[in-house]
């Protein structure tokens, strides 16, 4: 899923500050199923804000409407209106919600509730950890389903640097060694010689580097009307 | 000055705190339904509200009661 | 390159690799010695002077460090170029941290063009313990990646994308580092075959101050025929105070630091133990120092001696963090000195 966290109320009320009609949009997908920014969050957001503009004595009307997904047009027709009344949007989705809002209401301003962090899941009640870092071309295969790319603090292809010890990466006790990781996994599976091979350099065009990615499914695409 | 307001608001009525009181079905506010068959009195600020389980009670129902004036949030379970 | 015979295949036309001092004491069978010397948190040229002149004679090779702990300070490439106008070899160090592949091809040309003949490649601290943690690093390539790159210049004749090399090729006596003592321990020798079976023609290691662990790494080293294939520096440097001898035990990875080295640090600083900082003179503090720095070079001439005894080292190297004037006194006390001259 896609972690998010919310920003600090005072930086939401900064960016909300010139607007009389608020509307906290939250997203029904990952961010409520990390807490933060799904129906509940929404509500507790608008709420604090209300109080919070209150005590201030510039009292802001703070509305809150949750969608399915923020990222997906025709769940965001569904607010259309509200989206209307509003003079300023703020979103609790991912940046991808946020994005898909200023896309689909361009008249709007749109501002971000949270603060996009990464991809991963819960390792625990409460615990979040990053697994994947979308680089495009992934090598999972070679490392029993654990990701130098996400996981290595430096990404490294052919780990472990000096800097492991213990189990834990030199940038924090708190951080496991993602080649400690894959070492003792190929290892309980027998798949050591797949350490003893050079990785080449990564090709990082299918990453971020190569600029925004793109993937078009003519499988998938309806036909134009000249069709 | 001062004594003047504080005249004056004793002459008006006596400021009372708002108080909003979840309370769990099972046991406070059944505790509650026993003292108001003993007859015995409490403020009539405290607003009572009633939930399954003192478990059910959410942030966003704290929330709700400040935001709707209440100056102090109990709960009872 | 995998074994000898490649070697001799790829080498120039004089009959080494990269014709470097180091190369050359290295093939004749000489034991290396090759210190370090730190650029300044400066523009001054003078400092690395000042830290040449003390190292001048009495090391094969000097590794310039690159940007260290991921704080800045001169560039390697730089104060690699004012050594060599001191009459000192440098080895530069590059590190995958702060460049991407096309700035490290262009830094290995212009270091070339400028003189410089070794490099020591490494993947590099990770920025967050430097003075800039909020910077973007690179990592674009690893360690291993980068002795491949390196080789691949000067044996084919070939950048990374695989384009040819438009004129002169940039030889270099390509270096790696090891890490004996990090985690996964038992992985380590095969990570260090990795970085020879990359191109790395000589290894450094990371600090030994527990010799007999090293010994067991070696041991598999020689076992995996490594040591026919690369030349090995052991890394060793004088321990300061009984302080500094806790602080790597304990703090830095991949260091080994046996209790008995602890204690004869503790124990030459024994006159003036016990005594609160008040009740010692300046005089006091200064010789307590002294004797501490005194059994610190004696240690460090020790493991020296130890560590020639183990198959497959073919050298050391001096790491005297911020302390070049020791390194003197630790290269006589070796008996590795003169340093011999190879032409």
């Amino acid at each position: 899923m896609i972690v998010a966290e919310q920003k600090p109320l005072q930086e939401i009320k900064a960016l909300i500050s010139n607007a009389q009609n608020v509307l906290v949009v939250g997203c029904g997908t990952c961010v409520t199923v990390c807490f933060a920014g799904g129906e509940r969050e929404a509500a507790i957001l608008a709420a604090s804000l209300r109080m919070s503009t209150r005590l201030d004595g510039k009292p802001q009307e703070i509305r809150h409407e949750t969608v399915q997904r923020q990222c997906e047009w025709e769940y965001l027709d569904q607010i259309a209106e509200l989206v209307q009344q509003a003079d300023i949007v703020l979103s609790l989705g991912c940046g991808i919600g946020v994005q898909a809002i200023a896309e689909h209401f361009p008249q709007k301003w749109v501002v971000p509730g949270l603060n996009t962090t990464f991809l991963g899941l819960p390792s625990e009640q409460g615990v979040w950890v990053e697994r994947c870092a979308a680089c495009g071309d992934c090598i999972l295969g070679l490392t029993g389903g654990i990701c130098p790319i996400a996981r290595c603090s430096k990404s490294l292809l052919n780990g472990p640097c000096g800097g492991s010890e213990d189990g834990h990466c030199e940038i924090s006790p708190d951080t496991p060694c993602a080649w400690q990781l894959i070492y003792d996994r190929l290892l309980s599976m027998d798949k050591l010689h797949l350490l003893m091979e050079i990785q080449p350099p990564k090709n990082w065009r299918t990453s971020r580097d190569g600029g925004p990615r793109k993937i078009v499914r003519e499988d998938l695409r309806l036909p134009t009307k000249e069709e | 000055m001062d004594q003047q307001v504080t005249r004056n608001r004793e002459a008006n009525q006596v400021w009372q705190q708002q108080i909003v009181c979840y309370a769990c079905e099972h046991c406070a506010y059944a505790a509650a339904d026993l003292a108001g068959t003993l007859r015995m009195q409490y403020p009539p600020s405290i607003k009572i509200v009633q939930l399954p389980c003192s478990g059910k009670l959410d942030v966003l129902m704290v929330l709700h009661a400040f935001e709707q004036g209440a100056d102090g949030v109990m709960v009872a379970g | 390159m995998s074994d000898q015979t490649t070697l001799e295949q790829k080498a120039h036309s004089n009959g080494y690799l990269a014709g470097s001092n180091l190369e050359r004491v290295l093939r004749a069978g000489h034991f290396a010695v090759t210190a370090e010397l730190g650029p300044p948190q400066s523009a001054d040229a003078q400092v690395i002077r000042q830290k040449a002149a003390l190292l001048r004679g009495y090391c094969d090779a000097v590794n310039i460090t690159d940007n260290q702990t991921a704080i800045v300070r001169m560039s390697s490439i730089g104060a690699a170029a004012i050594a060599l106008q001191e009459g000192l070899e440098p080895v530069m160090q590059m590190t995958c941290r702060d460049r991407n592949r096309l700035a490290m091809q262009s830094d290995l040309l212009g270091a070339y063009a400028l003189g410089l003949r070794n490099v020591l490649c490494l993947t590099g601290d990770h920025q967050s313990f430097g003075n800039h943690p909020q910077a973007k690093n690179v990592f674009d390539m690893d360690s291993i990646q980068l002795i491949h790159m390196v080789a691949a210049m000067r044996d084919e004749h070939v950048f990374e994308c695989g384009d040819p090399l438009k004129g002169a090729e940039p030889r270099f006596f390509i270096g790696a580092a090891a890490a004996p003592f990090a985690g996964p321990v038992e992985f380590r020798p095969y990570r260090l075959g990795k970085k020879v079976k990359a191109g790395a023609n000589f290894i450094q290691t990371q600090l030994v101050y527990d010799v007999e662990a090293f010994s067991k790494f070696m041991e598999k080293v020689r076992a995996l025929g490594l040591h026919e294939q690369t030349f090995i520096l052991a890394g060793v440097g004088p321990l300061k105070s009984p302080t500094m001898a806790r602080y790597m035990q304990q703090q830095v990875p991949g260091i080994l630091v046996p209790d008995a080295l602890i204690e004869r640090m503790e124990a030459a600083g024994a006159p003036w133990a016990g005594k609160k900082k008040e009740e010692l003179t300046k005089e006091d503090k200064k010789a307590r120092t002294v004797a501490w720095q005194q059994e610190g070079i004696q240690i460090c001439i020790e493991l020296i001696q130890q560590l020639r005894q183990i198959k497959g080292v073919s050298g050391v190297h001096i790491m005297a963090i911020e302390w070049e004037e020791a390194v003197k006194p630790i290269v006589e006390g070796a008996g590795l000195y003169p340093r011999p001259q190879v032409n």
